[in-house]
């Protein structure tokens, strides 16, 4: 985490448009073949800028990721990171663009790019953001939504920003305030459709390491990625780190629109498999402890005098890695990984594992990570309606050739 | 002739088979045209032929959408949650027949709009997700070489003319009948 100390004066006096104007010819720049609709960027020109690896499940919204053996980086390079988006991709001017404070607040702020870069301490931290349907085609019936592989639409970047608490702090929180509702500038294909608006509670909204971001991995955010400005709520579903962010109002309670209410929820007690969304529902926040093994990639061939090293992530929503497990022999027995260095609190952590083959043939490997709290994955995820937050056992077989 | 009537059996199979794996088509069956078109203005159709889903989740799934925007009404959506439930169900989906439900109507004009979807996002006086007709009518008055234009544009397809949403193509309309549509669209000033 690092940390660049400016005044809050000097930023409001300082004429920071100019700051940007590399940003704004860049967005000039940008193609702009004429399907998309005005003031959007057509799916071709975000495709240009992503991984050849990323696979994408469709177009009208855009949505893609990478799959788990395409994952194998520390911190997830931009162009391998998940795209979904539930609207279209809005081409914004950074240098118009407006942050806007308002509800429950002492003072409504209404801050430039500029003014919110140089008002508060700049914070750089890895965090981790997964799609809550991440791992749908897993669920057996499968659900309705994107068809996420069971590691699919995830990653954990490093991003750049300011708090947002140092933020909610300056417009100062008024008696009552409970949720903080984001709200960005992305259009429907209709005028009928709703804004994406999700909240988070305060006491999210408060955690240091709970941002609003205007760098992905030292670089601005990528125009798909919420450029110029966006939440990042690591841990949580992805749906809470609003894209493109324009407007934070504080609230007393959760926000009642139709992507808190009828997307994003589970059934408060769990349904037998197949049953529709039972009335009594709760909007979904951290996702559990999860684990992937990124390499080696699944049938990769080693020669028999080979030793493997079998290399992923793991990653909790809230509290840590406690450790990670591996197996060799379908789960009847489990041995710990090696787990590499802690780093920021919602970052996924690496772990390895050894293994030399002692036959010829298919092998398997399982992992299992565990939390702090005790909690580990289970074998098969509970079904849920809407196919959320599976983390079932990661599952990689490879060939062992004479 | 056993040998000639297996292989039709096997080459109808394959049709049938290879008709309901093209993600971009929906099977046709009672309520398929309206489906088609209430669903591609948002969305391509792979979210749906994807799926395979009960009539509860179907439900739950159609009022999600008229709550993310659709333009849809309740009769609308009891059509299409019976098509879908029947053709994109948990259970093996029947054979592809005619779409019936969506035509009620003995005034043929009337039967070409509904049986295209035309009015799911158009009405006569009133602007929906597309200008009203009305609306239509008096932009192109006085164009002669409007209906012929129109009548092209519905077949391929619009760019926003009106608006951000572009228009759908409607390749299953003949030719023929898009000028009779054209030329009556022309006639609502």
């Amino acid at each position: 985490m690092n940390e660049t100390r400016r005044t809050f004066l000097g930023g409001l006096a300082g004429a920071g448009a100019l700051a940007l104007a590399g940003d704004a010819t860049r967005a000039l720049a940008q193609d702009k073949p004429e399907a998309a609709p005005p003031g959007t960027i057509p799916n071709d020109a975000i495709k240009k800028e992503k991984a050849a690896a990323m696979q994408y499940h469709s177009e009208r919204p855009l949505t893609g990721s990478v799959p788990a053996h395409e994952h194998d980086f520390d911190v997830t390079p931009s162009d391998r990171m998940f795209v979904r988006n539930n609207l279209l991709t809005p081409d914004v001017n950074a240098v118009q663009h407006r942050l806007t404070v308002k509800g429950l607040v002492d003072k409504e702020l209404v801050f430039t790019m500029e003014q919110l870069r140089t008002a508060f301490p700049v914070v750089t931290l890895q965090g981790m953001l997964e799609c809550a349907g991440s791992g749908r085609t897993s669920f057996n019936p499968r659900p309705s939504g994107t068809p996420w592989s069971p590691t699919g639409g995830m990653g954990c970047p490093k991003w750049t920003g300011v708090r947002l608490a140092d933020v909610l702090r300056a417009a100062g929180l008024k008696p009552g305030a409970a949720h903080v509702a984001g709200q960005g500038v992305d259009p429907g294909m209709i005028a009928t459709a709703p804004a994406v608006i999700r909240s988070v509670p305060l006491t999210k909204a408060l955690e240091e390491n709970t941002l609003i971001a205007w760098g992905m991995n030292d670089a601005p955010l990528p125009k798909v990625h919420g450029y110029p400005l966006r939440l990042v709520v690591p841990g949580w579903v992805g749906s809470a780190s609003t894209k493109w962010l324009a407007t934070l109002t504080v609230i007393d309670a959760p926000f009642k629109g139709t992507y808190m209410t009828g997307s994003y929820v589970q059934p408060k007690w769990p349904v037998e498999p197949g049953q529709k969304m039972p009335a009594e529902t709760v909007s979904t926040e951290a996702w559990p402890v999860k684990s992937m093994i990124t390499s080696p990639a699944p049938n990769a061939r080693f020669k028999g005098t080979d030793r493997i090293v079998v290399r992923g992530r793991a990653w909790v929503g809230e509290g840590s890695i406690d450790q990670v497990q591996v197996s060799v022999d379908e789960g009847r027995s489990w041995q710990r990984a090696t787990l590499g260095p802690a780093g920021d609190r919602f970052a996924w952590r690496t772990f390895t594992f050894d293994y030399q083959p002692q036959r010829f043939g298919y092998h398997t490997f399982l992992a299992r990570a565990w939390d702090d709290r005790g909690n580990g994955q289970p074998v098969e995820s509970a079904w849920n309606p809407l196919g959320y937050f599976w983390n079932g056992v990661h599952r990689v077989g490879v060939q062992v050739v004479a | 002739m056993r040998d000639l009537a297996a292989a039709a059996l096997a080459i109808t199979a394959m049709l049938s088979a290879a008709h309901a794996q093209d993600p971009d088509k929906l099977t046709s069956g009672p309520g398929s045209t309206l489906t088609t078109q209430k669903c591609q203005i948002c969305h391509e159709l792979g979210h749906v032929t994807r799926s395979r889903l009960s009539r509860g989740e179907w439900a739950d799934n159609l009022k999600n959408m008229r709550e993310r925007g659709a333009p849809l009404s309740d009769a609308e959506i009891d059509v299409i949650v019976g098509y879908l439930a029947a053709y994109y169900g948990r259970e093996p989906a029947p054979a592809p027949a005619p779409d019936t439900l969506t035509a009620r109507s003995d005034d043929p004009i009337a039967k070409l709009l509904a049986d295209n979807g035309c009015t799911a996002c158009h009405d006569v006086t009133k602007k929906l997700i597309g200008p009203a007709f009305r609306e239509v009518a008096q932009k192109y008055a006085g164009d002669s070489g409007a209906a012929a234009r129109l009548a092209a544009k519905m077949r391929a397809g619009g760019d926003g003319v009106w608006g951000s949403v572009p228009m759908p193509p409607n390749a299953g309309l003949s030719e023929a009948d898009a000028k009779r549509l054209a030329a009556w669209v022309l006639g609502q000033k």
